[in-house]
């Protein structure tokens, strides 16, 4: 796969169209500061002299960088860098230590290029605590939190005028063991203080702030490495030429994980992989798991880690070759197993190639390709994956289970920008999602399908508590939505105490879990008609016969008001094409229609309640 | 080392980072070479520095005036660590 830089400078001299993927491969694989500025020269060389056609594939880029150090070379670093992961790049570069003004004044360069991205690198002289050792713990507490703050306050700054994404560069403790003992009984020591400091910036950072975190950088490459004084009294360097590649590649890499969905699914083999040996050769009792030998304890802590995936919003799915009840037994029997049947969303055991197995995951989870990474400790299994399915990110086991772990923390896919509650239970909804598709298919019919499901609704009249959810599905539900008409949480609350009104939240569960509360109705009452104000449901119970409950409550709230007809409106908006013949499925008579929507009636003598599935709980009211 | 074989092993960095074949002599200087500008010289400052392993003072680099004293520098400074 590697280049010579002989080879490239030949492409590069005559003017060969392969110059480009090669330049790009061999960025990827530089590892040293003159290397990377060396293809840094000739990227510039090419551009500027026209002679080879522009690569096809990269996405350009306007960026800025400005901090109190010199940015150059590190400028050269960056934009290689961001080469090296398809990005071509524009660069504002700022003057030394001029980062504040660049920012503040309105009528600066940097505003005016607009960058999409904006690297900052404080400057630690400026964030460094100037008062004694001995000053009260509470005193450069409050400093430090101020001079958090304000740095914060800078990046609004910045990203209210450029609404760019902004990488906020932390700061590097010093590794001197000046103070000895006492380094850590005072917040004002350089060590203690910027420790501290970073801590802060991280957890008070802005969803538009990622921290670029030269701290841990530096840590993980040696702090005595990644400092370089030398480089600062001569060229106001931030660090050593090794920690300069490493925050260039860092920043890189962010900016291209904030511009690429992340990863979703991580394929699992099992033979050598979850566990130690072959299932089946030596059996339930044979393979190498738990905490009796050491190759057992490092599977274990392996599975371990991949259940705390989960919790990232990341599915397991399992993709191995075996006889599917012998690979199944110790999810189900092994003791020691920390990964249960329940954690895996797609099990695939067979002896079909594993680019065919992975490609039916994808889609019986409807997902991309692109967010699968499938982890084998067979090179072959991972290069007929790479081969078939480039689409899929793979990650090829080092021989000694002890590595593992190691392999996937620094692999990068599983790096969330952020974490919300929902990630964490995504896998239960898959779960969830995928058994009634398993279901399905053993269900010889619609009808014992939704019997077997033994779902259970609850009715209820709008309640306060219940007030902020009503009044996101009223604002987000596009699809399943008769009027999509939006009301803020205190028009709902209106509607609480109106008697113009009635209102009804349904929640739905069913053998496989809680779906919460996933429908809201409003109706409108206006002499005899009960008019339908509000329908809305979301997507993931659809066909669940939930529409049919929903209406047999609406009858009977129209009864109970003294109403002789609903009377349902279709209102057609981009997104809710599906419930077009909402009213005519359920029995009503069309009074209008045409392309502003439609009126339909329902004459509630005679009526006759839709039989279901589902079985009904009225919460009292 | 002396100052010729000193030259030999730079010939390599140069041979790797140059586009044109640059020729180390004695008296060649960055004025003579298109492509020496400062961002090549820091490559070959940071690239020498890891080939031969030595660390320069501060200064001492941009006191040499051609790649005679820059060669001649590595070899005190090769001197200086043997010692």
């Amino acid at each position: 796969m590697g280049y010579s830089y002989d080879t490239i400078k030949s492409l590069l001299i005559s003017k060969r169209p392969e110059f480009w993927q090669a330049l790009k491969q061999a960025s990827q694989d530089a590892v040293s500061l003159e290397e990377i500025l060396f293809l840094a020269t000739l990227r510039k060389r090419a551009d500027a002299s026209k002679d080879i056609p522009p690569v096809d594939g990269v996405t350009s880029l306007r960026i800025a960088i400005l901090g109190g150090y010199s940015l150059y070379p590190l400028r050269e670093l960056i934009e290689q860098s961001l080469f090296a992961v398809g990005y071509v790049s524009h660069c504002y570069l700022g003057a030394y230590d001029n980062y504040t003004s660049e920012i503040l004044d309105d009528t600066s360069d940097m505003v005016a290029f607009k960058p999409e991205v904006v690297i900052l690198l404080p400057s630690q002289r400026r964030h460094s605590y100037q008062g004694a050792l001995t000053d009260d713990r509470q005193v450069i507490e409050g400093h430090l939190k101020k001079e958090c703050q304000q740095l914060l306050a800078l990046t609004h700054t910045l990203h209210e005028k450029t609404k760019a994404d902004i990488l906020l560069y932390n700061f590097i403790p010093p590794p001197g063991h000046d103070l000895g003992t006492y380094r850590n009984k005072t917040l004002a020591s350089p060590w203690s203080y910027t420790a501290l400091l970073n801590l802060e910036l991280g957890l008070n950072a802005p969803s538009y702030v990622q921290i670029c975190d030269v701290h841990f950088m530096a840590a993980r490459m040696g702090l005595l490495v990644a400092q370089d004084r030398r480089g600062w009294f001569e060229s106001k360097q931030l660090g050593s030429p090794a920690l300069l590649v490493a925050m260039a590649r860092e920043s890189a890499r962010i900016i291209a994980a904030l511009r690429q969905p992340m990863k979703k699914v991580l394929v699992l083999d099992l033979d050598n992989t979850i566990w130690g040996g072959v299932i089946g050769d030596a059996g339930l009792e044979g393979i190498e798991l738990g905490d009796t030998s050491p190759r057992g304890e490092a599977f274990k802590y392996f599975q371990k880690y991949v259940l705390s995936l989960t919790e990232r919003g990341i599915l397991l799915a399992v993709c191995s070759k075996n006889d599917h009840d012998k690979a199944m037994e110790p999810f189900e029997k092994h003791p020691e197993m920390v990964l249960r049947s329940q954690h895996i969303v797609c099990f695939k055991a067979n002896w079909q190639p594993k680019s065919d197995n992975i490609r039916a995951i994808a889609q019986e989870l409807n997902l991309g390709l692109e967010s699968f990474v499938f982890v084998d400790d067979n090179p072959a299994e991972i290069e007929i994956v790479r081969q078939f399915l480039p689409q899929v990110s793979t990650i090829s086991l080092a021989s000694d289970p002890s590595d593992y772990v190691g392999q996937l923390e620094d692999s990068h896919y599983f790096e969330p920008l952020v974490i919300t509650r929902e990630d964490r239970d995504r896998s239960s909804q898959y779960m969830r999602e995928t058994r009634y598709k398993e279901l399905q298919s053993v269900a010889t019919d619609m009808d014992s399908y939704l019997s077997s499901l033994a779902m259970q609704a609850t009715f209820s009249a709008f309640t306060r508590v219940d007030v902020p959810r009503i009044a996101q599905l009223i604002n987000k539900s596009n699809q399943f939505n008769l009027t999509t008409k939006r009301r803020s949480e205190s028009e709902v609350l209106a509607l609480l105490a109106s008697d113009q009104h009635v209102t009804c939240t349904i929640r739905l569960s069913d053998r496989f879990g809680d779906h919460g509360l996933i429908s809201v109705v409003i109706g409108q009452i206006d002499g005899d008609c009960l008019h339908v104000d509000t329908w809305l449901m979301s997507c993931r119970v659809l066909k669940r016969q939930v529409e049919e409950e929903a209406l047999n409550e609406l009858v009977r709230l129209a009864v109970r008001s003294g109403c002789s007809q609903v009377v349902g409106h279709y209102l057609p908006s981009a997104k809710n094409g599906m419930v077009k013949s909402h009213y005519q499925n359920l029995g009503f008579t069309t009074v209008r229609e045409d392309d502003d929507g439609g009126d339909y009636v329902l004459h509630i003598a005679g009526y006759r309640p839709k039989q279901t599935n589902i079985s009904i709980v009225r919460s009292a009211k | 080392m002396n100052q010729s074989q000193i030259i030999e092993k730079m010939q390599t960095i140069f041979d790797k980072l140059f586009l044109e074949p640059v020729v180390l002599t004695p008296e060649l200087s960055a004025k003579g070479v298109e492509e020496w500008d400062s961002l090549m010289q820091i490559s070959i400052v940071v690239a020498v520095e890891s080939l031969f392993n030595i660390r320069f003072k501060m200064g001492e680099v941009e006191a040499t005036q051609n790649v005679g004293q820059f060669a001649d520098l590595i070899a005190r400074c090769l001197a200086s660590k043997a010692s």
